[in-house]
């Protein structure tokens, strides 16, 4: 009499081609992507025909929330192995605050108190707005109370004002500016003259606001814009075709 | 995880070396790739966005004026875009799609009203004249609203252009090639082409400013700014709406 022999299989399967290909699909991933961008307001923008990439490097973009409040992030060279380590986004930034600081106080007379710790603290931060009086106390914040004093649209602090600052210039005679126009020059006046000419020629700048915002709320901020001769930028829209 | 199989068959020969079989368990592996695959999945942004290029005149008012008057009345035409809006500040939407209205008027604003009654009088030539158009786009590939009226202020540069088109289509002339001629048919000074001024109500969407622009770049307008709303404007665009009372 023979036993009958069950033959015992084994249930392993090879995993090492799913593992080759999942590999594959993560370098892809890894070397395509570009990261979300943290912004204190979501905004659908508008779509056009345009086909024009937005930069990745050298723009200022200034963000339009529907309510009107203004927000700017400052992106300077990516490829620092060519360029000046003064032209990365962290030197323009770190710049453009100390710019900005020194204009503020010299128009208002008011002292904004930013350190050295705040400069290095400022030049991390992708997306601000907040009005440079405030600018100190926002830095000593930490990261999850910035973020939420940013994107809290009921505070009245955030956003970057665009309320009148008169003062007298050099002659004597009596000049009104702004906060964000003071930052935009400060921006423009970094040591990066990529971004620079990117700014001059219109690419630099981009604009970027929800598809439904009132006019009335963009146009305060053209009307900035233009009073600085900067009236060349672009707008950041999304892509449709000519048919629809 | 990884086993180490000794395979002895037969008996045990002194001195024959051991076959090793390895096998290594990948699963764990595979199940961390997927992970880190979903997550880059989720936090990239595939789709860039685009941009478009906007040059404002510059805050000196003085050129704009001017060039509104030099055009020609069978040239110039002038959009002034508004939205109609809910409670809420949303767009309305209706059979049509959003409800961004352009009243539009060729050459320059008519408001005279001799009779003293209070509304416009009939243009006696016909330009001057509000009217209201739609963003709709196409329709089975033939151009509807507005697009429609600027097509056919720019026609003749417009016909040119498809010419190149169908060439470049066919891979008769080269890409830059046919920007090249694009680009000077567009800016050809002896083609009938229009002067469009952008002009925007504060309750206008952003977005029917971008379409407004849009459409001279599908229209291969050469010529257009965005200027501001003023009083005259204002005030034809109630004359319209005291005439033709919405339902």
């Amino acid at each position: 009499m023979g036993k009958v022999k069950i033959k015992r299989k084994s249930t392993l399967i090879d995993m090492t081609a799913m593992s080759d290909v999942t590999v594959l699909l993560l370098t892809f991933f890894m070397l395509t992507s570009t990261f979300l961008t943290k912004e204190p307001v979501t905004v659908i923008t508008p779509s056009s025909v345009s086909e024009i990439k937005v930069p990745t490097s050298n723009v200022a973009s200034i963000l339009v929330s529907p309510q009107g409040k203004v927000f700017i992030s400052i992106l300077g060279e990516a490829d620092l192995a060519t360029f000046d380590e003064s032209w990365g986004s962290e030197n323009v930034r770190k710049e453009a605050l100390q710019a900005a600081a020194k204009r503020y106080e010299e128009v208002t007379g008011k002292k904004t108190n930013i350190t050295a710790m705040d400069l290095e603290k400022f030049s991390k931060i992708g997306t601000f707005g907040v009005p440079l009086s405030v600018m100190h106390e926002f830095l000593a914040l930490d990261q999850t109370k910035q973020d939420e004093f940013v994107s809290d649209m009921t505070n009245p602090q955030a956003g970057i004002p665009m309320n009148d600052i008169v003062f007298q210039n050099g002659d004597g005679r009596e000049e009104i500016t702004n906060e964000f126009q003071i930052w935009m020059r400060a921006i423009y006046n970094s040591s990066n003259e990529n971004l620079r000419d990117a700014m001059k020629k219109g690419e630099g700048i981009a604009v970027k606001a929800d598809a439904v915002t009132n006019y009335k709320t963009i146009h305060g901020v053209l009307d900035n814009l233009q009073t600085i001769k900067m009236n060349r930028f672009s707008v950041m829209t999304a892509l449709k075709t000519e048919n629809d | 995880m990884a086993q180490i199989e000794q395979s002895d068959k037969g008996g045990k020969k002194k001195g024959a070396q051991k076959k090793m079989s390895i096998h290594v368990d990948f699963t764990p592996m595979v199940d961390m790739n997927m992970l880190l695959i979903t997550f880059f999945m989720l936090c990239t942004t595939m789709i860039k966005s685009q941009t478009l290029n906007i040059s404002l005149p510059s805050n000196e008012k003085i050129e704009s004026e001017e060039q509104q008057s030099k055009a020609k009345n069978s040239e110039a035409i002038t959009l002034i875009l508004t939205s109609e809006r809910d409670a809420k500040g949303n767009v309305k939407e209706d059979g049509q799609g959003k409800m961004n209205i352009i009243y539009y008027y060729e050459g320059k604003p008519f408001v005279e009203d001799k009779d003293k009654d209070g509304l416009i009088d009939p243009s006696p030539d016909g330009y001057g004249v509000v009217r209201a158009e739609r963003f709709v786009g196409n329709e089975g590939g033939v151009e509807q609203g507005i697009r429609k009226i600027l097509h056919n202020k720019n026609k003749e540069a417009l016909a040119k252009i498809n010419e190149q088109k169908k060439l470049w289509r066919d891979k008769q002339i080269s890409d830059e090639e046919y920007q090249k001629r694009a680009k000077e048919i567009r800016n050809d000074s002896t083609l009938v082409r229009p002067v469009v001024i952008i002009k925007a109500t504060p309750e206008a969407s952003w977005e029917s400013v971008i379409t407004a622009l849009d459409e001279m770049q599908i229209n291969q307008i050469s010529r257009y700014q965005i200027d501001n709303i003023n009083q005259v404007d204002s005030a034809m665009i109630l004359d319209y709406l005291a005439k033709n009372p919405k339902h």
